[in-house]
């Protein structure tokens, strides 16, 4: 049913060709009057004392204008979710690459000499890397705590252990997903620019860019009015891009020098000290019936921090019951453990912990689907929630096309088919996810969303929004609703850079929660200005404004089409009749969703739970271990597709990283040390190296989602390595529970199963 | 100590003087103050510094200026005329080929040197002229297809 006219249909971006003629201004690309470039010293141990930094000798090179250190810092602990970290080490360094000092000269080259010249006397300390043994007493400890570890989360319900005994088949392993990252292709980077007031603009690539001015504020000694972010163009996130001291060093040196500091993260440096993801150990036991019912899951997730924590912490924690709102688990015992190691901090990448903890389930339920003798794709229908259903946490699920999802993954794939052929090393995989569209719990302020909508003479739109357009196409969705609810054309409509002193505040791009919250947001302020677009038009049409509606850029009397006038005309003599005031529509959005039970968990965290079934055929050389995919659908429930050719990117896009994370992408550290930061050592998915990948959208409808609307973003990832694993298994017989699943891993497995 | 440097940039002279280890991405994006080449690894992986050298493409993040003296480059704003784009960025917009855009100036002007040479590429051909230009955001699918919708 096509009833909308610009909602819906695959337009093109609307700074595609900002984009594709590259005029478009990334923050690596901005040059502002009198910017210096800035490069941070690194820690090359990955746990030291510094004993003393001597900066003289780099003072004195011709061209550099400032050197700092922590000493020019109020040293103040400040933090994302905890106080652990200072904008440079203060006392200790807790990883290789953490910041030492920054240098600020008149270009790059400058810049980077001075850092050899800085002198750092380090006593090195017994460094510990990895979690397990972290977390044991006598592991040397990170910070001033009594132990490694940074918060556990536990969680039962009913009782697994009767669950077990009367289940028909337990299955139990343990998983390791691995450290892996996000890989966008602009670095991290900045522009940082003071004025006379003290006042500084971060011109920074951030998904978060009202949230991050409180941390920013607290560890510069600022009040938060002095604090103000602008969002240029980025090239991609991927839930990197949150709170990072590259910013902050750039802030000091800019408040030094008095001039604009830009500060890029040279590739190697952005390996070293970025935020890849949380690798996690998961001990998974689940128990089923033979008919498939699942009866109860126990659960243990051991997350490293990384030297100090990012997000890491909410990531365990997510990883430990998301996917309780995908099946009926009645029965649950769920304990989580982040645990500090020296290792770069770990952080958010596409899935946030439910891409680590979906990998170990999906994996599970094939085994159990094997068992029992069940077809996976009907043991994954038979548990999953289904729409107006509530799960065990109390999460409502609004719509559900799980079960569509998978029966349209299953036609278009062959599956049937395929699992019935036994072919030589070749197989077929599934997998499904669950994922929310927005987070309660990520906040205590608040979640919500909230636009403004400007109306010029000319009757074009212009949008604020609070959120971050990381390149997912967010700003011709939020185009695309303001043009759909205003009744006129995408042609019509810009959306303004996000500038915390104009724009809304908005929690930001994290949690898929763009579309449904920034989207709702910019909906009830373009509702807002139709309000007052409508009363001006009724004057001027004799009319009751509760009788008139827009569409296609003309406002009648419902069922008077004829006697119209342009939207344009409206715009342009309401502003003249108003003392030349533009309509400004304001408007917010706020569902009903609450922060969970600290100790039952319990609370509906979410508007809206995306679903998805991805199917992954395979082909596995059983000389050279290399595995060849053929083929791949991916089945997504979105409720509505906003712009379906955007959503089949975002999958597209999502299904790659999770090839990647899956078969060839590992950060290898030795001592702490990643020893493959470069592109060539640390493989991302190239143009030869992936399937077709067919993207299926299943629209439910959404009704706390703005036309229908779910989110995309993350769920495009999580199924995607069990679905990988999942083919294997079914190709060679062999299981795999670590991720990534490499050639020599495969021949490993492949002769130990002779 | 500096050298000097003559080179056409999108069909503009410049005459510049440049230290020995000065790459040509620097002299575009500072000298030439074109950003539109992008940064994404300074070790010639990534192929966002892709570059048109006499026709060929390049890395522009490993070729040295001096190596371009007296050489023609073609950048990806040489690609458009004011106004009008060139049918591969066309293409590029109307099949969803760009997200983030940050790959996308490499991945066009990779694509301008092998529809220069092949016109009719088949989808492997495109995949295999590709192989230098990295992507973290599409999974390469819709750029295959904006390319294969091109009827040269």
């Amino acid at each position: 049913m096509d009833k909308y006219h610009v909602v819906g249909h695959s337009l093109p971006q609307i700074d595609g060709r900002e984009r594709a003629s590259g005029a478009a201004e990334f923050v690596s690309d901005m040059k502002l009057p009198g910017m210096l470039y800035g490069r941070i010293l690194r820690s090359p141990h990955p746990h030291a004392r510094i004993r003393h930094i001597d900066t003289s000798k780099a003072r004195r090179l011709p061209g550099v204008k400032a050197v700092v250190t922590v000493q020019d810092t109020p040293q103040i602990p400040f933090g994302p979710r905890t106080d652990d970290w200072m904008i440079m080490a203060l006392d200790k360094v807790r990883f290789v690459g953490d910041e030492v000092a920054g240098v600020a000269a008149v270009d790059e080259d400058t810049a980077e000499e001075a850092l050899s010249l800085i002198q750092v006397e380090y006593e090195p300390l017994p460094a510990v890397f990895d979690p397990l043994e972290a977390m044991k007493p006598g592991a040397p400890l990170i910070h001033d705590k009594e132990r490694n570890i940074v918060s556990e989360f536990k969680l039962a319900k009913g009782d697994v252990e009767k669950a077990f005994q009367e289940s028909d088949v337990v299955h139990s392993d343990r998983y390791y997903t691995n450290q892996v990252y996000q890989a966008y292709l602009e670095p991290m980077a900045c522009v940082v620019q003071p004025d006379l007031a003290g006042k500084l603009t971060f011109f920074i690539s951030t998904q978060i860019p009202s949230m991050t001015r409180l941390p920013y504020a607290k560890a510069l000694g600022l009040p938060l009015e002095k604090v103000r972010v602008v969002v240029p163009y980025y090239g991609g996130a991927f839930g990197a891009k949150m709170e990072t001291n590259l910013h902050l060093v750039a802030a000091v040196l800019a408040q030094k020098t008095r001039k604009p500091v830009r500060m890029v993260n040279p590739r190697e440096e952005d390996f070293m000290a970025g935020n890849p993801r949380v690798p996690m150990y998961i001990d998974l036991k689940i128990g089923a019936k033979k008919g498939g019912t699942l009866m109860g899951k126990e659960v243990r997730v051991i997350g490293a921090a990384g030297g100090r924590v990012v997000y890491s912490m909410v990531i365990v924690a997510t990883a430990c019951y998301r996917p309780d709102s995908l099946y009926h688990f009645q029965n649950l015992k769920t304990e989580g453990v982040t645990v500090y190691t020296n290792t770069v901090p770990t952080s958010c990448f596409r899935g946030f912990g439910n891409a680590q903890m979906t990998f170990a389930i999906e994996s599970s339920l094939d085994m159990i689907a094997e068992a029992i003798g069940m077809d996976p794709a009907e043991l994954r229908i038979k548990n999953g929630l289904k729409t107006g259903e509530v799960s065990i946490h109390g999460w409502k699920i609004g719509s559900s096309g799980l079960a569509e999802c998978v029966r349209k993954a299953v036609e278009a794939s062959g599956w049937q088919e395929k699992r019935g052929q036994k072919r030589f090393a070749r197989g077929i995989g599934l997998a499904c996810c669950n994922h929310v569209s927005g987070n309660r719990a990520f906040a205590r302020e608040f979640d919500g969303g909230a636009g403004i909508v400007r109306i010029s003479r000319e009757g074009k739109v212009l949008v604020y929004h609070g959120e971050s357009d990381m390149g997912q196409g967010q700003k011709t969705i939020f185009a695309q609703i303001v043009a759909e609810e205003l009744g006129i054309s995408l042609d019509q409509i810009e959306v303004a850079p996000v500038d915390t002193d104009i724009s809304p505040f908005g929690m930001g791009s994290f949690a898929t929660r763009g579309t449904v919250f920034g989207g709702n947001g910019v909906k009830a302020a373009a509702a807002d200005a139709k309000r007052q677009i409508l009363e001006l038009a009724a004057e001027m049409l004799e009319a009751n404004p509760k009788d008139l509606e827009i569409k296609e850029g003309k406002i009648f009397v419902q069922g008077s089409p004829e006697k119209s006038l342009p939207f344009q005309k409206v715009a342009e003599l309401g502003l003249y009749k108003r003392g030349g005031a533009p309509i400004v529509g304001t408007g917010f959005w706020v569902p009903d969703t609450v922060i969970p039970d600290p100790v039952t968990k319990f609370g509906n965290i979410s508007p809206a739970y995306p679903f998805a079934c991805q199917i992954c055929e395979a082909e596995v050389d059983t000389e050279t271990g290399q595995v060849n995919l053929l083929n791949y659908v991916a089945a997504h429930d979105v409720g509505r597709a906003i712009n379906p050719q955007t959503t089949e990117g975002q999958i597209q896009g999502g299904v790659a990283q999770g090839i990647g994370w899956a078969l060839t992408e590992n950060m290898v550290t030795e001592k702490g040390k990643v020893l493959n930061p470069n592109f060539r050592d640390y493989v991302i998915p190239g143009p030869l190296d992936l399937p077709p990948i067919k993207p299926i959208l299943v629209e439910p409808g959404e009704p706390n989602g703005p036309f229908g609307a779910k989110g995309i973003g993350e769920p495009a990832l999580n199924p995607a390595p069990a679905a990988v694993a999942n083919a294997i298994y079914n190709a060679i017989g062999v299981r795999f529970t670590e991720l990534p699943i490499t050639p020599e891993k495969i021949l490993k497995g492949l002769k130990e199963k002779k | 100590m500096k050298y000097p440097l003559t080179i056409t940039v999108n069909e503009e002279v410049y005459e510049l003087e440049v230290p020995a280890n000065r790459t040509l991405l620097d002299v575009i994006r500072e000298e030439c103050g074109l950003t539109g080449t992008k940064q994404g690894c300074g070790n010639g992986e990534c192929g966002a510094c892709t570059v048109l050298l006499d026709g060929e493409p390049v890395n522009a993040c490993l070729v040295l200026a001096l190596q371009a003296n007296g050489k023609r480059v073609v950048t990806v704003e040489g690609l458009s005329e004011g106004e009008k784009l060139h049918p591969i960025q066309e293409v590029f917009i109307a099949h969803g080929a760009i997200q983030c855009g940050f790959c996308t100036p490499g991945m066009v002007l990779s694509t301008k040197a092998l529809l220069d040479k092949n016109p009719h590429p088949q989808e492997l051909e495109i995949r295999e002229a590709l192989t230098g230009n990295l992507c973290r955001c599409t999974g390469y699918q819709k750029i295959v297809e904006a390319i294969l919708s091109l009827k040269a």
